[in-house]
C-alpha cells in the first residue's frame, strides 16, 4: 500500500514537472532554419569588379542581393557562406584572422565555398560604419582583401582615434586612395551597406560575427560567434560532400 | 506477510529525481542527435557538427575535445537516462549524473557571468543563455544532489524483508 502511495505521489509530482520541461524544450512553431528573405534581386554579373556605382547585385545558390565586389569564389560552389561582421568587433577580428583566412585557402580557392562578406555595423561601435564604407569602396577597385586585413589588424588603433582613412591609406597607393575617397564621399555604396543590414535583420542577427551556410539543396545553418577552424572544418566537409 | 518499504520523503525524492532527470537526459541526447527543431532534419553527422559548434561557442575546450564531446555526449546522456530509469546500480549512475549536471551548471554559470551572448545548447535548438537557464540548471543540480545523497542513505538502511538481527543472550 505504501509503495503504491509512493509511486502515485511520485508520478503526480513528476509528470507535470516533466511536461513543463518538455514544453520549455519543445520546438518553436517555426521549424524551418531557412530565413525569410527579401525578393531576389537583379541581373547576373560575371565581373568581379563592377565599374558601375553601385554595382548590380547578383544571386548565387538562392542567396540574393550579393555585391559581386564583396564576394569570392566559384558561383557553382556547393556551399555559399555569408559572413555578417563588423570591422570594430573583436570577435569578428578573431574570426577573420584565425578562421576565415583558412576557409579562403582551403575552401574558397578550391571552389568548394562561395563566400560573401556582409556588413553589419553595430550601433555601439562608433567607427564601424565608416570602416565598412571604406572597405566597400576599396572592394569596388579590387582592393578589398588588403584593406580588410589592414582594418582588422589595426582595429585597436583606429577604433580609439577614429583614423580609419589613415589605416586604409597605409595599404593603398595615393591614386587608389584618391579613388576610394571619392567613392566614400559620394556615398554611392551606402545603400548596399544598408541592404546588408536589412538582410541581417531578416536573419534575426543580434551579434557579430554571424555566419550563414547555405547548401544547394536549400538548407541553411547559422553559426553564431567566433568558431575554431578545426571544428568548423568538420562541418564544412560534411556540407560540401552532401549531394 | 511481506511488507513494503515504508513511504518516506527520501524515497519520494529519489523517484522524482530518477524520472525527471532520466526524461531530461534522454530528451537532451535525442534532440542533439535528431534535431526535432529543424525541418528538414539533418543527418546525424551534421547534427553532431552543429552541436560541436555550440560547444565551441563556450570557448573552453580545444577542437579535439569539442569534437569528442559532440560525438559521445548525446549517446552518454541517453544511456545514463535509461540506466536511471531502470534503477540498477542507482547510486553509481546517480552520482555520475550529478557530476555531469554539476559540470553543465558550472559551464553555463561561467558563460552567464562572462555575458557571453551564446546559445545554451542544452537541448540542441537555439536557446539564449539567460538567468532562467541558470536557474533551471541549478534546480536540476539540486534535485540530482538530493537524489544521490538520499540514494546512499537509503542503501544503508536494512531492507524490510531482511531477517531481524539475532538477539544476544
Amino acid at each position: 500500500m505504501n509503495r503504491r502511495l509512493l509511486l502515485a505521489s511520485a508520478l503526480t509530482i513528476t509528470l507535470p514537472l516533466v511536461g513543463g520541461l518538455f514544453l520549455v524544450a519543445a520546438p518553436s512553431g517555426q521549424k524551418s532554419q531557412t530565413p525569410k528573405k527579401t525578393a531576389v534581386s537583379a541581373k547576373t554579373s560575371s565581373a568581379t569588379q563592377s565599374a558601375e556605382l553601385p554595382p548590380s547585385l547578383i544571386s548565387v545558390n538562392g542567396v540574393g542581393d550579393i555585391d559581386p565586389n564583396k564576394a569570392l569564389g566559384s558561383k557553382s560552389a556547393p556551399v555559399t557562406m555569408e559572413v555578417f561582421s563588423d570591422f570594430q568587433c573583436p570577435a569578428c577580428k578573431q574570426l577573420f584572422t584565425s578562421t576565415t583566412q583558412r576557409v579562403m585557402n582551403d575552401y574558397v580557392n578550391t571552389g568548394k565555398i562561395y563566400i560573401v562578406h556582409r556588413d553589419f555595423p553595430l550601433p555601439m561601435h562608433a567607427y564601424s560604419r565608416v570602416a565598412a564604407s571604406y572597405s566597400r569602396a576599396a572592394a569596388h577597385i579590387g582592393k578589398d582583401e588588403v584593406v580588410e586585413v589592414a582594418l582588422f589588424q589595426n582595429q585597436e588603433k583606429w577604433e580609439g582615434n577614429g583614423k580609419v582613412a589613415e589605416t586604409v591609406a597605409s595599404v593603398l597607393t595615393p591614386a587608389e586612395m584618391k579613388k576610394v575617397q571619392a567613392i566614400v564621399d559620394s556615398k554611392a555604396l551606402e545603400p548596399l551597406i544598408e541592404k546588408d543590414k536589412q538582410l541581417g535583420q531578416v536573419y534575426a542577427i543580434n551579434q557579430t560575427p554571424t555566419t550563414w551556410l547555405h547548401t544547394k539543396s536549400g538548407q541553411a545553418f547559422p553559426v553564431v560567434g567566433f568558431v575554431n577552424y578545426d571544428v568548423l572544418k568538420t562541418f564544412l566537409d560534411q556540407l560540401v560532400a552532401q549531394k | 506477510m511481506m511488507q513494503s518499504a515504508p513511504f518516506n520523503f527520501r524515497s519520494l525524492i529519489i523517484w522524482i529525481g530518477r524520472l525527471v532527470i532520466a526524461a531530461v537526459f534522454i530528451y537532451a541526447g535525442y534532440a542533439k542527435l535528431f534535431r526535432p527543431d529543424m525541418n528538414p532534419r539533418p543527418p546525424i553527422p551534421i547534427a553532431r557538427s552543429l552541436f560541436a559548434l555550440q560547444i565551441d561557442s563556450y570557448q573552453m575546450l580545444p577542437a579535439w575535445a569539442v569534437l569528442f564531446l559532440a560525438k559521445w555526449l548525446p549517446i552518454v546522456e541517453i544511456a545514463i537516462g535509461l540506466l536511471l530509469l531502470v534503477g540498477v546500480g542507482l547510486r553509481i549512475w546517480a552520482a555520475l549524473v550529478t557530476l555531469i549536471i554539476g559540470g553543465f551548471f558550472a559551464v553555463v554559470l561561467r558563460a552567464y557571468m562572462l555575458h557571453l551572448d551564446i546559445n545554451c545548447g542544452c537541448f540542441a535548438k537555439p536557446e539564449p543563455l539567460t538567468g532562467w537557464t541558470v536557474l533551471r540548471d541549478g534546480a536540476l543540480l539540486l534535485l540530482a544532489v538530493l537524489m544521490t545523497v538520499f540514494a546512499f542513505q537509503e542503501a544503508r538502511r536494512p531492507h524490510p524483508w531482511s531477517a531481524p538481527a539475532p538477539e544476544h543472550s
